[in-house]
């Protein structure tokens, strides 16, 4: 299967310790999964730090808890993007992994998309690759106030790579089963210094 | 309306209709589900010359949405001449610090408060 890689983006790491978690999109109405969105944020976020050592730059509980803040902020986002834009009706999990490495955390997500819905995104994240994700946000959210009928600002995506350091990734591939359907995996790295805000 | 809750969250007025108090969670799923609170928000507008204060001391965690709506009202608060805003925040809470400097960026004139 050929892939389309914009940004940073890695093979899952076999070695590393994850969780990963997968949702049927036909499982439940959008608006009870939504709540379960919160649900599997908040479970990651708790999970990765049990995880971290209680030692160096780890050890205060300050920083642990903008770990855990950052983690379940990116695995919400992700998790709404997914469920938002999900295709409908085809029957591919969504699914999103949380690994840890020595000195970073990697959250990612994928899911299902039509073939033009793909395109815009694809788009909008070479865009972002290109301009300060900064001076992006501010563009976005003055745009989203002059069009308040506008849907899709990204804005997501700006404030994990504006407020949380994050350096995403996507990965674009056509899926066997479903033509015109596109698997999108979208990464969101943290390294742990400024995961923590501590540098950032 | 004096108070929008949810299961996560609650939002109420106090202080004279001048103050704006968030507690809890608050990750709705795009603007329309915001709407209620923008309004909320946007009737404290009314009288310019009355200090507006968001107490958002007790909000623990803001979706991507609920920034959109908070932009939304800082930007209308912002085209408004003579509007005093004030944003309570908590050190104590990592996104107050990194993300709510965004907005001071729509508005300059903004007061951000951390204790």
């Amino acid at each position: 299967m050929t892939s389309e890689i914009l940004g940073h983006i890695g093979p899952p790491d076999e070695r590393s310790e994850f969780l990963s978690l997968s949702f049927s999109p036909l499982g439940a109405p959008l608006r009870h999964r939504w709540r379960n969105n919160g649900v599997s944020a908040d479970f990651l976020g708790d999970y990765v730090i049990t995880f971290l050592p209680a030692n160096g730059s780890m050890a205060t509980e300050r920083s642990q808890s903008e770990i855990r803040h950052a983690v379940t902020y990116i695995a919400n986002e992700f998790l709404e993007n997914a469920m938002k834009y999900h295709e409908r009706h085809v029957d591919i999990p969504i699914g999103i992994r949380l690994e840890l490495a020595g000195d970073h955390i990697t959250l990612s997500a994928s899911n299902g998309v039509g073939f033009a819905q793909a395109q815009r995104y694809k788009g909008f994240a070479e865009y972002i690759l290109q301009e300060n994700a900064g001076d992006q946000l501010v563009t976005q959210l003055e745009k989203s106030a002059a069009a308040p009928e506008s849907g899709e600002s990204c804005l997501g995506l700006l404030t994990m790579i504006n407020d949380y350091r994050a350096e995403l990734g996507w990965r674009f591939e056509f899926h066997p089963a479903y033509p015109g359907v596109m698997m999108v995996t979208t990464s969101a790295i943290l390294p742990i210094g400024t995961a923590a805000g501590e540098s950032a | 309306m004096k108070s929008i809750s949810g299961e996560s969250f609650e939002v109420r007025l106090a202080e004279n209709d001048s103050m704006i108090v968030f507690k809890g969670a608050l990750r709705l799923s795009g603007m329309e589900d915001y709407a209620p609170i923008l309004e909320m928000l946007k009737g404290t507008l009314s009288d310019p010359f009355a200090p507006i204060v968001l107490d958002l001391r007790e909000l623990d965690f803001l979706n991507s949405s609920g920034i959109t709506m908070l932009s939304r009202f800082v930007i209308e608060a912002r085209n408004r001449d003579g509007i005093n805003l004030r944003f309570f925040a908590s050190e104590s809470i990592g996104w107050h610090a990194r993300s709510l400097q965004n907005l001071q960026r729509l508005m300059p004139a903004l007061t951000i408060s951390f204790t």
